[in-house]
């Protein structure tokens, strides 16, 4: 057994001393080795970023023939757009309420599984399927499911209310939201259940031991014990989901091509459905931009404070 | 956040580990049970699903009610969708998956080497490095469209080989840094007082000692290369078409052809699942990358 | 060259008769419209393009040595494409995906192979990422599509933006020219773009009423109907008899028999809405200022009609598309089909075929009556026309298999197809003795087809128009998710300001004018 959040996770100077002292020689042979890993992050992860910044601020659109340089137009028009800020929220909700869910779930599951169960070593893997799979085929997968007419699910809330069920899941704004969450909650659950049983096989029993001398109820020692130990690997398993689920796209793009109506357009569908739809490629690359400037905000945030952190 | 907190982590000890009691809470052995089972059910049963669909007939897939076990399960699903795009799709995903693994694997363990050992670059640099995978992939399809159509490079095989080398590379720099810093220093030292030279230490002494290590990353880099969508719907028309944009394909406005995407769809998990549980124990650490350990 | 068109033997006089008061119909009916007036952008466009000039000489002569003999365009092309050099080994030809591309995959690439030797290569797409499928090949430059699908809506686009290539001189060296007036009228003209041709119209998209008439002509029915509703049961012919109708069955057979059902999935929606809207006196635009009309009292009350019609057809019936209405028709539960394209007629007379075998068996063979849409006039929602790309390096090899496919004898023999979905668009499908013996009532579905082509409401054709029926799409869907209509509608006329606003109102304002010119444009 190892420590459940790894100190290395990120470089920490203690990791480091064991290196010994950098010489000048070194610091050459270091770069060096570092210099292809560069140079393809440079043409395929920051050029293009740079590129799309100058798209941002020209009228780059097949519908207009000039590709005319118009400053900051793109970005204040994006700023007033309804259906930009719908996305946000739309994705923002995903986001929230779906690793959310994937939270509280995996943590029940994670609770249940932790202690020894017979054919645990074989449950597990099985848990871990949906995680492996393509989106793509989670989306093909769930729209067989949630379909109106042919779909299981229509059909055993039928057999269970008794009564017709025929609900157009993916037509209905509420409902396609439901969908997409449910969805998302499906893949991503057993891969908040893997992280916070790794996190909970970490949490001393000495712990507990205490805590039951002093009679405490289950409640209390999850709260007050198994919570806080874990806490690091909660922050992890919720950032990575969070900025995963951020990027929404592929089942959108399968189930609903963000209808009824916009209702349902996450971020990443509606640029692309600028961009890549109707070709308006300027307009497209400066939403993109205030994304890239938001999240960039985001993870400064997040840099600060762990730099802050270290330092302490 | 989680670094921060991780002093505060109590470390397990094996031994404790098993004779720990945990809040067992009030709920006995059956409920657990039970919670498992639903558990399994729910996860378990929309595999089943596409996979059932794949062998149904059109008229098995599209009854009401759904029919739960093929009368007469079909092999002919997969010989319609395999001859018709799936042969290519599948050799073209096979090609740019493992030669994208197999670069971003060999360029990627020089600068992880020389990040845990020299601290090349210093922190902002890892830190960086991360923050590249930060971003909306959506945010970057746009100009790397138009770059790729300036080079020629749409719908080639080297150009969706090159975008996923480019896309795996921050992942495992990060990943195989954080296994090559916990190999003792002291062992390549004592190597290169003996007079081999740094790359001579990296592929003799290091890599071996970190293979288990390696072979977990090259497997995400393989699997993140294998279901990626985004692009390669941007950027792949016929030649270097991926397995998920075959998939895709299917979700028409006539999308009637759900047995043929389901077949296709099992074509294209089924190695992820072998995959997946061959490096089972370095999962929550491959999808963490190196944050949490398993 | 009318040396040539009079000297086609025409086998069957009856043929040619019909097919000549046509033509004087035709002609007659004919605005020629797009020669009065001229788009800027198309114009400008078309002048900045190179017409096509490297003919083979030997293919030409060929082509004319077959036209010479029988005037047949499609023997024509074959001979041409033999005599190319280099022949091309293969043509990446643009499809509509799933059931549209068993003809090039079965029929039609097959057999060119066969005659030619050059093999096609169906590139499969979507509906909805037709459009940008194929202008995104365009902008990347790869030269990857020889033949184009182009639906007539897209063609200002296309052709603004250079995709297409111009078909004129093509079609002066290797078509017979009496082919050119065997298209319906309303078809034709959607082939003149600027004047100019750019794509062979290839698909007759208007879509029809499909009624059980065993359903409706049924004593008790008949009965109960008069005694409901004071009036005789009988086909539709306008939306409030046809929601009559339509609860008459479903309150009489639900579940297992609805009254009927339309499509109502976003991708081809835009049509239902746009027809109806503008058989209720709705129009798109204010002539002068641009700004969008779709808002008004012809827009409520088409949507509020709409909304609420799917009360009364089966349940979910809000994510319905093409396939399943066809699998409700098919099996019996619909009495009435609230507009559909034209192979369900085909389809519902039985078919036997390999690739419908998901397809219940038909319950309706015999039972079929056809009409135009309650209203008076279909929508001609979609249609596809075959284009050569012009960034193709075998542009004449792509045009003789777009001619050769388009041509009379083999386009009727691919409107026929029992499991394809190319539908009649020349006055040689609808006059086929062939065609009209394929069952008992074909006669009656071909010259429903007719009707509803001779007075069909065209999409949206001018710039932008994807967006423009995009955000119909949307405005639908979502006021069927229960957004309020009059809010959906609103939604939707500032989305058109805005796309207007983008493109420019003056050069939207030029395309409208030339739009409204079109026959197919209002009733």
């Amino acid at each position: 057994m190892t420590a459940p959040v790894s100190r290395r996770a990120l470089p920490s100077r203690r990791g480091w001393q064991t290196a010994g002292s950098v010489s000048g020689r070194t610091r050459w042979t270091g770069w060096l080795l570092v210099l292809p890993t560069l140079v393809a992050i440079l043409f395929l992860g920051i050029y293009p970023l740079l590129f799309s910044l100058t798209i941002s601020f020209r009228r780059w659109d097949l519908q207009v023939p000039e590709q005319s340089f118009v400053g900051l137009a793109n970005y204040g028009q994006a700023l007033m757009d309804d259906r930009l800020w719908a996305a946000l929220g739309n994705t923002l909700l995903i986001m929230v309420v779906g690793v959310g869910l994937e939270f509280v779930l995996g943590l029940g599951l994670a609770l249940v599984l932790i202690d020894e169960l017979r054919g645990k070593r074989f449950i597990i893997p099985l848990l871990m399927l949906p995680v492996l799979m393509v989106p793509v085929v989670v989306a093909l997968t769930w729209r067989l499911l949630w379909d109106q007419q042919y779909g299981p699910i229509n059909a055993i809330l039928s057999a269970i209310t008794g009564q017709n069920v025929a609900i157009s899941w993916l037509a209905q704004k509420n409902s396609a939201m439901v969908a997409i969450i449910v969805t998302e909650v499906w893949q991503w659950t057993p891969f908040m259940f893997l992280v916070l049983l790794a996190g909970l096989s970490g949490v001393s029993a000495e712990l507990y031991d205490a805590a039951s001398l002093d009679g405490a109820s289950w409640w209390h020692s999850l709260r007050d014990i198994t919570l806080p130990a874990i806490a690091p690997v909660i922050a992890v398993a919720v950032l990575f989901r969070a900025f995963d689920a951020f990027k929404i796209f592929d089942v959108i793009f399968l189930f609903t091509q963000g209808g009824p109506g916009t209702s349902t357009e996450s971020i990443s569908w509606y640029i692309y459905q600028l961009g890549l739809r109707f070709f308006r490629m300027g307009y497209a690359a400066a939403v993109s931009y205030l994304v890239v400037i938001f999240l960039t905000i985001v993870v400064a945030i997040y840099a600060t404070l762990w730099l802050r952190e270290e330092r302490a | 956040m989680s670094i921060a907190a991780d002093r505060a982590v109590p470390v397990a000890h094996g031994v404790a580990a098993r004779s720990r009691r945990r809040p067992r809470a009030s709920v006995g052995l059956a409920a657990r049970y039970v919670v498992v089972a639903i558990a399994l059910l729910f996860f378990l049963f929309p595999i089943y699903w596409v996979v059932v669909t794949a062998f149904k007939l059109p008229a098995e897939f599209m009854a009401r009610p759904p029919v739960w076990f093929p009368e007469n399960p079909s092999w002919i699903q997969f010989e319609t969708a395999m001859r018709l795009r799936g042969v290519t799709a599948l050799k073209n995903s096979i090609i740019i998956a493992s030669s994208a693994t197999f670069l971003s694997v060999a360029i990627g363990s020089l600068a992880a080497y020389a990040l845990a050992r020299f601290r090349t670059g210093g922190r902002h640099f890892g830190f960086w490095l991360l923050s590249q995978r930060m971003l909306p992939p959506v945010v970057l399809v746009i100009p790397i469209f138009l770059m790729y159509r300036g080079l020629g490079w749409l719908d080639t095989h080297h150009g969706m080989i090159a975008l996923y080398t480019v896309f795996n590379l921050p992942y495992v720099v990060w990943m195989l840094r954080s296994y090559i810093g916990g190999i003792p220093v002291e062992i390549e030292e004592s190597a290169l007082v003996d007079g081999s030279t740094r790359l001579g230490v990296l592929w003799r002494i290091t890599l071996p000692l970190v293979l288990p290590g390696l072979i977990a990353t090259a497997t995400f880099a393989f699997i993140f290369s294998w279901t990626e969508f985004l692009f390669a719907v941007v950027l792949t028309r016929t030649s270097a078409v991926t397995m998920p944009v075959t998939i895709s394909g299917y979700f028409g406005s006539q999308g009637s052809a759900y047995g043929q995407a389901a077949s296709l769809a099992v074509v294209a998990t089924a190695p992820l699942f072998i995959l997946g549980l061959l490096v089972q124990k370095h999962f929550v650490r491959g999808l963490t990358l190196g944050a949490v350990r398993g | 060259m009318d040396q040539l068109r009079t000297s086609i033997p025409i086998s069957n006089d009856k043929l040619r008769q019909y097919a000549e008061s046509r033509l004087h119909r035709a002609l007659a009916a004919r605005l020629h419209r797009r020669q009065l007036v001229k788009s800027s952008l198309a114009t400008a466009a078309a002048g900045a393009m190179m017409h096509f000039t490297g003919f083979t000489p030997s293919a030409v002569a060929a082509a004319r040595r077959a036209l010479a003999q029988n005037g047949d365009s499609a023997e024509a092309a074959v001979a041409a494409a033999n005599a190319l050099d280099p022949k091309p080994a293969e043509l990446f030809v643009v499809w509509e995906s799933a059931l549209q591309a068993q003809d090039p995959l079965l029929f039609s690439g097959p057999l060119w192979e066969e005659l030619t030797g050059i093999r096609i290569t169906v590139l499969e797409l979507p509906f909805t990422d037709m459009y940008s499928g194929q202008v995104a090949e365009h902008i990347a430059g790869t030269g990857g599509h020889d033949v184009l699908s182009v639906v007539p809506a897209w063609q200002a686009d296309f052709v603004a933006q250079g995709i297409v290539e111009p078909l004129d001189p093509f079609i002066e060296q290797y078509m017979n020219p009496a082919d050119l007036d065997d298209y319906h009228p309303l078809y034709r003209d959607l082939m003149n773009f600027g004047g100019q041709i750019y794509a062979l119209f290839d698909d007759g998209d208007t879509i029809i009423l499909y009624y059980r008439k065993d359903l409706i002509e049924d004593p008790a029915n008949q009965e109960a109907f008069q005694a409901q509703y004071g009036r005789d049961l009988a086909p539709p012919a306008t939306w409030l008899e046809y929601d009559e109708v339509q609860a008459f069955f479903t309150e009489q057979g639900a579940p297992e028999l609805y009254g009927g059902a339309s499509q109502r999935v976003a991708g081809g929606l835009h049509g239902w809405f746009m027809e109806e809207y503008r058989n209720k006196g709705g129009i798109f635009f204010d002539a002068e200022t641009m700004d969008a009309t779709v808002n008004g009292e012809a827009g409520q009350a088409t949507l509020d009609r709409m909304v609420a019609s799917n009360l009364t057809m089966p349940p979910g019936v809000e994510t319905w598309g093409f396939i399943e209405v066809l699998t409700g028709w098919m099996s019996g539960q619909l009495a009435m089909i609230g507009g559909t394209w034209p192979p369900i007629g085909r389809w519902s007379e039985g078919t036997t075929v390999e690739q419908l075998a998901w397809v219940p068996e038909t319950q309706v063979a015999g039972n079929v009556g056809y009409s135009v849409m309650p209203e008076g006039h279909s929508a001609h929602n979609g249609g596809f026309m075959l284009g050569v790309a012009a960034q193709s390096q075998n542009k004449e090899a792509a045009y003789l298999f777009a001619q050769w496919a388009n041509s009379p004898s083999i386009s009727l023999q691919r409107c026929m197809l029992p499991y394809a979905l190319r539908d009649p668009f020349r006055l040689s499908h609808y006059a086929s003795e062939e065609y009209r013996a394929a069952w008992a009532t074909a006669g009656d579905y071909l010259d429903t087809l007719e009707a509803a082509a001779d007075g069909a409401l065209l999409d949206l054709i001018m710039p932008g128009a994807v967006e423009y029926h995009n955000a119909v799409d949307q405005a639908v869907t979502s006021a069927m998710a229960g957004t309020g209509v009059q809010e959906a509608l609103d939604g939707l006329a500032e989305s058109w300001n805005e796309i207007t606003d983008r493109i420019g109102r003056d050069q939207q304002r030029e395309a409208y004018a030339e739009y409204t010119l079109l026959a197919g444009a209002y009733p």
